[in-house]
């Protein structure tokens, strides 16, 4: 689950990190009203799950409370790819000039088996940029998952990273930083940029805050903080289903299977036959009937899905279980698209009895995932075609 | 032959009683692994379809001298149930559960690599554990301690096969099935950010097994497994090796997140596996069916 910028800074704040004042506003006088209570300039920045906000003028300086009421006008209700934004955080406006900007993250990396910290005095600007194209000026450390950082570390770090300012402050604040992503089992957490002001002293000014789904049952408190307004529908009818599900851009073949695996090995197939896959679906392992239907009903309800390939290697799965769940999803008029899949494995001749009784030249079954990805594109490229 | 599980393997199943633990003992049973214990926390002393119950990896390790524990334990539960088979001695563990917390899994793995490190040291077997998020594993012929179909292992061969994908291990079990080669020892290694075993780790010991003659590795992107495992046949292997990596068209920054991008720099994108195989003399195949090609060329150099 990703949390908002001021969610992120809320716990953050609960871990001791010196935190850059703030508060949210969903309406344009919320929005001076804080700038007046603040008595300076603030920063009006809106809170939406898309990375790139400010180039997409979703993060706006306003030198007065007016000023803030304005920018407060057009961030609001604004669509930044695709979500709406809601709600705004208004925060202190801070001289950047009169301080250094940092960058300091822990992310779950799989080739350490734990966190790694990672440090750079290249703050304040697009990091995926710095690791592109100078990766030598981030400092990487494997952080030890039951001891958590110890302080040592942590300075010798920031060191080798190149910071200046208060070490111990500087090194406090990666400590406590590791402590949240620990016991909050975060996937990723950043600060950028850690803004180090004239005195030495660090603070947060902005946070990218992601928790570990799979851990999401040891922190109901956060599952409150959900923002369902601010995802996108199918996500979150997925999310409801406990699907792995992501939205594509592009493409026309809504593409499910069961397993990571297998679905992305569908997608690699879409592809090399000609068409772009609309999404990617993995049902799991051991899907009933039921979630077959559910999961024909999601992809069906995605305008851009011509048609559907579904590719099932049953072992738990029954083909039988995946062909009733499609023909029930006909039969109740949500399947309208054509629907080719390849079903390998347990109850194979049950499947093709059920669908040969049905005989509906919207679902076709096909003996590998090669024939059926190309009859799939074939008819989601002419569906395009019809437009 | 093959590697990690055979004839000889005793297994007690961790969860034996749930809905999982219990379809997939009997499936084993079936298969011909010697299933030798169920352990349920609170149902110990009792009986399970003929099988007898323990409280304790511990109590059915030392009344039944098994030597390999499979993990049927729902998520909140499974790491601590990792280390409880780790700190009972068991030499092999298998994690099946799915959607174990990774905070979890980095504690386990870690304190499961300092107990392997001591026991070698005071001269034991050490402790290995495989998974989480994976199918098992499977020699042809002798032993199931996973969650594979059985069906799709009916043709015993000198094929080994390593897999960071459930139904793709599936998928090329059977096309190596079909094909009349079958395989010697088929590993889930699991599609977690976490695991205990990697690429890198089975391939010495397929190398040193005298009823595999070459391995297939299925791969997929985001992470530098693959890289390693490259790395490692570079350096290391006599015998042929031959690859598939999946998701070589998924779009980079979707599912597999920014985090990842900005670690690796350019390592973990399918470019990067496919130069780190060609280094290694490695050929890849495009789609899966072409991994049976790329066998029969191998084992006729």
């Amino acid at each position: 689950m990703k949390l908002h910028e001021y969610q992120g800074k809320e716990i953050l704040r609960q871990f001791g990190v010196n935190v850059q004042e703030g508060r949210t506003a969903t309406t344009p006088d919320e929005v001076r009203q804080i700038a007046r209570d603040y008595g300076d300039a603030v920063v009006v920045k809106a809170q939406v799950h898309v990375g790139g906000r400010g180039k997409a003028g979703g993060v706006k300086f306003s030198p007065t409370p007016d000023k803030a009421y304005e920018n407060g006008e057009k961030i609001l209700g604004m669509d930044i790819k695709g979500l709406t934004v809601n709600k705004v955080l208004v925060t202190k406006a801070v001289d950047i000039d009169a301080g250094t900007e940092y960058y300091i993250g822990m992310i779950v990396d799989r080739n350490v088996q734990s966190f790694t910290l990672m440090a750079s005095a290249e703050g304040g600007v697009d990091i995926e940029e710095v690791a592109a194209e100078t990766p030598e000026k981030i400092v990487h450390y494997r952080v030890d998952p039951i001891t958590g950082l110890r302080p040592y570390e942590a300075r010798a770090v920031a060191i080798q990273a190149g910071f200046k300012g208060n070490l111990n402050k500087i090194a406090d604040m990666m400590v406590k930083l590791s402590q949240a992503a620990l016991e909050r089992d975060a996937v990723l957490v950043e600060i950028n940029p850690l803004f180090v002001d004239a005195s030495g002293t660090p603070l947060a000014l902005d946070t990218k805050f992601e928790i570990d789904d799979n851990a999401m049952y040891r922190h109901k408190d956060l599952a409150d903080w959900r923002e369902l307004e601010a995802e996108h529908p199918l996500e979150i009818e997925a999310s409801k289903y406990g699907f792995a599900y992501v939205k594509l851009d592009d493409g026309n073949v809504g593409v499910l299977g069961n397993g990571a695996g297998i679905v992305m090995t569908s997608l690699d197939v879409v592809n090399r036959a000609g068409a772009k896959p609309a999404n990617f679906l993995d049902i799991g392992g051991g899907a009933k009937a039921e979630i077959v239907y559910n999961a024909v009903k999601l992809v069906s309800k995605d305008t851009d899905v011509k048609a559907i390939f579904i590719n099932i290697f049953g072992g738990i799965t029954r083909a039988d279980e995946v062909a009733k769940g499609v023909i029930q999803a006909l039969q109740d008029g949500i399947l309208t698209k054509p629907v080719r899949m390849r079903i390998a494995g347990t109850a194979e001749e049950e499947a093709k009895a059920l669908l040969a009784e049905v005989n509906s030249p919207l679902i076709q079954m096909y003996p590998n995932m090669f024939d059926a990805a190309a009859e799939a594109a074939k008819e989601a490229n002419a569906g395009e075609a019809n437009k | 032959m093959g590697i990690l599980v055979g004839k000889d393997s005793k297994v007690i199943v961790q969860g034996m009683t749930g809905r999982e633990g219990a379809s997939h003992s009997r499936a084993m049973k079936d298969f011909g692994t010697q299933v030798v214990a169920g352990v349920t926390p609170g149902k110990g002393g009792t009986d399970f379809e003929g099988w007898p119950v323990y409280n304790s990896v511990a109590e059915a390790k030392e009344a039944t001298g098994a030597n390999v524990s499979i993990i049927f334990v729902p998520p909140a539960g499974a790491a601590d149930a990792v280390l409880e088979a780790a700190h009972a001695g068991m030499p092999l563990i298998v994690l099946i559960t799915e959607g174990v917390p990774t905070v979890d899994m980095m504690k386990a793995v870690q304190e499961v690599k300092a107990l392997d490190a001591q026991s070698r040291e005071n001269g034991g077997e050490g402790v290995r554990l495989i998974g989480g998020n994976c199918p098992g594993l499977v020699t042809n012929g002798e032993a199931k301690v996973g969650i594979m179909p059985n069906k799709i292992y009916t043709q015993p061969g000198r094929i080994g096969l390593i897999s960071r994908s459930g139904t793709l291990t599936y998928e090329a079990a059977k096309l190596l099935n079909d094909a009349g080669m079958g395989t010697s020892t088929t590993v889930g290694i699991g599609g977690d950010p976490v695991i205990g075993t990697t690429f890198a780790d089975v391939l010495p010991m397929f190398e040193a097994d005298d009823g595999t003659d070459a391995i297939v590795v299925i791969g997929e992107i985001g992470g530098a497994d693959e890289e390693a495992a490259a790395e490692y046949i570079k350096n290391n292997m006599k015998k042929p090796v031959v690859a598939f990596i999946s998701g070589r068209s998924a779009p980079a920054g979707k599912r597999m997140g920014h985090a990842g991008a900005i670690i690796m720099g350019n390592v973990g994108t399918p470019e990067s596996k496919l130069a780190a195989f060609k280094d290694a003399n490695v050929p890849v195949a495009d789609t899966m069916p072409e991994i049976i090609d790329l066998v029969k060329a191998a084992l006729n150099k």
